[in-house]
């Protein structure tokens, strides 16, 4: 067996695990023989485990090989005259230490979440729902083609928005829950399209036709144009997902879903999705420079405007939301400068800190309280030390715009969103009208399924 | 092609038509044995076996198509091609799904006359190609759905507006069927005046081109295309569901514009003049119909404004000119019918508990019917190409095809993905999110309904993580479609067939012209 074989198997492995937990919980809970709350956070869990463990294994074996990219290939999924669906993936210096990552995370969270949700009614849903998320999130990362990464993709907002409606019988759960996947339906026809661009431009998918070279050190196979094209469709992809001005008014929001996956997906990985991507491609935008400056500018923005805004959040959660925001605005903007490593490192680090401090946010009274008695008093009280410089008069109106979330998701309410309804509400009206006249007023009361 | 394979492809489908034909006869004439429902399956699970069976011989056989009967107007009684073998069996699966799920106070005996007599009325379409043949089925088709909706509490104007509707389709489509026949594009036997620079000139007079047009408007009043489109979803409103479904997602105006439009789009520019504006018009209410559904206040009417957008998908696919578009149409054919099922049939399952189901604000039946959830969930989002489901294939086969051949044709399929993604998943919070009422009744899924609902789901998943027995089928059959022009005129006089055989259909499949490029 050669180290292609290995690595093949291994990376087979990575995917394969979390995929089969959602056949093992999954099928039995349809046909409604669901397994126990143990069983299922055994099941879940060791799917992760497995992944982890075999992501473990590939870095070493790659190691041993410096880091050489393996292209694995899983055969073509179907095919129309020119156009090629393969099933690709790849394992390198970038994807294997990210997968190790996502999936040891989304172990912790597991059994995080084996004591957190612990009779909770919808138990088995969450379960079922981390495992969708590992296998959209090992699918994205390890994609060799980017058919195969919109998969994962899509994998990953869906879960996501079941997720932030966990709590089906809270309003502000569901309204948030169809907020963020309107936001992410619409930012998924950037990756759709620069999906298209990419097979009318190279024939197929698959990333090797794009660039070349491993990671940190790709080159650029396509012209500017068309990867000045794809880049730029890609930023807008990743913008949903990350929560970049102008779609970040979902985030803050999402923060309705269960704690351990608000953890996971808004601490940690979903929102480093997009990074992730841009990492994954930055061949391409090494060759459009319109695409960094915009990365530059939206990241630099979205982080200041996190930042403002997360200073005045009441709750810990919604702080916690706006403090991702920031980061990843930042990583965004490092990415843009043409930075590798250091948004990768960025990436991890953040990710870590932040999805254990959301996961201590449930106790974050009785650290405070804790905290109190070890010093004796009250800690002293956070100061912003840079708009203590400002005018007090700009500190007011920051304040206020603070206090409106930066105004920016009631404009885009004001000239997109509520325009868009009232135009469907007239056309919906007008659809009543015109049954009703075609119909001769007739009365169609009491009807019955 | 054997004789045995002939001999057992006819067989098969005498079985798939005959067997409900006898079945509707014998509960008309009262036929009693066992409950209605057990009879109506047991009739339509023989016709989903004997429709597989199509798709084994037909994909045993080295035939691309096979063709029986005396040809006429480009066409054959019984026709079986690609298109058939695939499009049969899931029709069959359709129908036996809602006569599974079907409430029990909506099998009555009346109810399953016309259920299996619109069956098979409905197989019998799917096995022919020929024009007059075509027309009478169309007729028969919409009869059943009509007396079932005017027989509805309450669906006196779905009625109204779809007898509207069906009429002024069957009258476009009978007159354009005969000007088709009197003055036939495809069998003006050309020499060298209808051949110009490697491509068929139009040589067809003005009635032929009057017919061509007549077809057009009847299959957009048929498929519900924009401003046509009115009776789609008052249908859902109006009708049971099952008089909704099975009247809706055979898509017979897609099958008919594929046997008598697409054949003949053998127009100099690449494409006819009719196709164009139905393709146009297809694509424009597909993205509206599904921007309409987000703001729609029940399930019924969300469902039937998807069920329109989608249909429009297919059509505006199916008049593409590339075997992308044309292999992605077939796919949300096959997707959209079959998530729409599930959705219509788990509506229906909750509607038959507790009563009409509103979307002004959420209804929380989350907890009264978690696993009709799970369903609805899943189905919506197979609906939506959720990936490993069959919309994930076919939604990337329309998407590239269409951006392939115009930018805005693209686009108007993007925003119909997008808009149809916010409905469902808005539809699916509606439903499901909302206050959970305390000690509220709890409905349990019935084991035929799981089994159902099940076998569609699976279906779903099975063909969109193995896409490629049935892109290669679709492929075969769209490579006809496209690869060979609908007009004998261009085929040079040493390969125009002398006679229709087994081997060959009248339009665009005549011995000999399979090999031809693609020249739409």
């Amino acid at each position: 067996m050669t180290s292609h074989d290995i690595v093949s198997l291994l990376v087979v492995c990575q995917l394969a695990a979390p995929a089969a937990t959602l056949l093992l919980v999954g099928v039995p809970t349809l046909l409604g023989r669901p397994p126990s709350e143990r069983a299922t956070s055994r099941i879940v869990g060791g799917g992760f485990a497995t992944g982890f463990a075999a992501g473990l294994a590939t870095l070493v074996v790659l190691a041993a090989r410096s880091f050489r990219p393996e292209i694995v290939h899983l055969g073509s999924w179907f095919s129309v005259g020119h156009h090629e669906a393969t099933i690709e993936l790849v394992a390198d210096a970038l994807s294997v230490p990210f997968v190790c990552f996502s999936t040891g995370l989304c172990a912790l969270v597991n059994a995080f979440a084996g004591k957190y949700l612990h009779r909770e009614p919808g138990f088995t849903r969450f379960f079922l729902l981390l495992a969708v998320f590992g296998t959209g999130m090992n699918l994205m990362v390890l994609a060799g083609s980017i058919d195969v990464l919109f998969a994962g993709w899509e994998l990953l907002g869906i879960s996501s928005t079941l997720l932030i409606g966990f709590f089906l019988e809270r309003g502000n759960a569901v309204r948030a829950a169809m907020r963020a996947f309107a936001t992410y339906r619409v930012c998924d026809v950037g990756l759709l399209a620069a999906a298209v661009v990419v097979h009318r431009a190279v024939g197929s998918g698959d990333f090797e036709r794009l660039f070349s070279g491993s990671w940190p050190n790709g080159t650029c196979l396509v012209p500017a144009t068309t990867a000045t094209i794809v880049s730029l469709l890609l930023v807008f992809a990743t913008l949903g997902k990350s929560a970049q001005v102008p779609f970040s008014g979902w985030l803050p929001e999402a923060m309705e879903g269960p704690t351990p996956s608000s953890a996971i997906f808004y601490g940690a990985l979903s929102i480093h999705a997009g990074a992730y991507v841009l990492l994954r491609c930055e061949p391409l935008l090494e060759q459009a420079p319109l695409a960094r400056l915009a990365l530059i500018m939206i990241g630099l923005g979205t982080a200041l405007h996190a930042n403002v805004v997360g200073r005045v959040q009441t709750d810990l959660k919604s702080m916690l939301a706006y403090a991702s925001m920031t980061q990843a605005g930042l990583i965004f903007a490092e990415i843009g400068l043409g930075w590798r490593v250091i948004p990768l490192v960025h990436v991890v680090s953040h990710a870590i800190l932040r999805s254990l401090q959301i996961l201590r946010s449930p106790s974050a009274l009785h650290d405070r309280h804790e905290l109190e008695a070890a010093l004796g008093g009250h800690p002293g009280a956070d100061r912003w030390s840079v708009g203590r410089w400002l005018p007090e008069s700009v500190q007011v109106r920051l304040y206020r715009i603070a206090l409106d979330r930066g105004f920016d998701q009631v404009l885009v309410g004001r000239l997109f969103t509520s325009p868009f309804l009232r135009l469907l509400e007239f056309a919906a009206a007008l659809e009543r009208r015109w049954l009703a006249l075609l119909g001769g007023g007739a009365n169609d009361r009491g009807r019955r399924p | 092609m054997t004789a045995t394979t002939d001999t057992c492809l006819l067989a098969a489908a005498a079985i798939t038509v005959v067997v409900p034909l006898v079945g509707s006869a014998a509960m008309a004439m009262g036929f009693r044995r066992g409950s209605p429902r057990g009879f109506a399956v047991a009739v339509a699970a023989v016709s989903l076996l004997a429709s597989l069976a199509i798709t084994l011989f037909w994909s045993r056989s080295d035939s691309a198509s096979m063709a029986f009967g005396a040809p006429l107007g480009g066409g054959t009684f019984v026709c079986i091609d690609g298109i058939t073998a695939v499009l049969l069996p899931y029709v069959a699966l359709v129908e036996l799904a809602i006569l599974l799920v079907a409430p029990r106070r909506s099998l009555e005996q009346s109810a399953v006359t016309r259920i299996l007599f619109g069956a098979a009325a409905t197989y019998a379409l799917f096995l022919t190609s020929h024009p007059l043949v075509l027309v009478v089925l169309w007729c028969a088709t919409a009869l059943p759905t009509w007396i079932s909706v005017r027989g509805t509490p309450g669906g006196r104007t779905a009625a109204r507006v779809f007898a509207i509707a069906m009429a002024a389709a069957t009258v476009c489509m009978a007159i354009g069927s005969v000007l088709l026949l009197v003055d036939p594009p495809w069998a003006v036997a050309g020499g060298s005046e209808s051949v110009s620079g490697g491509s068929a000139s139009l040589s067809g007079g003005w009635f032929g081109a009057a017919g061509g047009w007549l077809v057009a408007v009847s299959v957009m009043i048929r498929k519900g295309i924009f401003p046509f489109h009115s009776w789609y979803p008052a249908l859902f409103s109006g009708a049971t569901m099952s008089t909704a479904l099975a009247a809706t997602m055979p898509q017979v105006a897609s099958y008919t514009a594929v046997r008598l439009l697409i054949g003949h789009a053998d127009h100099p520019e690449g494409v006819a003049a009719e196709l164009v504006v139905l393709s146009q018009l297809a694509l424009v209410t597909a993205a509206y119909g599904a921007a309409l559904a987000i703001v729609q206040r029940d399930l019924r009417s969300l469902i039937g404004t998807l069920a329109m957008s989608q249909s429009a998908l297919v059509l505006g696919g199916l008049a593409g000119t590339l075997p992308m578009e044309l292999n992605g149409a077939f796919c949300v054919w096959i997707s959209s019918g079959l998530a729409l099922t599930g959705i219509g049939l788990v509506s229906w399952a909750l509607e038959s508990r507790a009563g009409p189901i509103r979307l002004d604000s959420p209804q929380g039946r989350f907890w009264d019917a978690p696993e009709l959830a799970a369903f609805f969930l899943l189905f919506g989002l197979a609906g939506i190409g959720l990936p490993g489901t069959l919309s994930f294939v076919a939604d990337d086969l329309i998407v590239s095809g269409s951006l392939d051949e115009q930018l805005h044709a693209g686009m108007l399929v993007i925003l119909a993905n997008v808009f149809a993604g916010i409905a469902m998943m808005g539809g699916w919070f509606h439903v499901f999110g909302g206050p959970v009422v305390p000690d509220g009744p709890r409905h349990a899924i019935l084991p035929r309904e799981r089994g159902a609902l099940t076998a569609l789901l699976a279906t779903l998943f099975l063909l969109g993580l193995w896409p490629g027995p049935l892109v290669r089928a679709l492929d075969r059959a769209t490579g006809r479609l496209l690869g060979v022009p609908g007009r004998i005129a261009v085929a040079p006089e040493s390969v125009r067939p002398e006679s229709f055989g087994p081997e060959s259909v009248g339009r665009g499949a005549a011995a000999g012209l399979q090999d031809l490029p693609p020249g739409r």
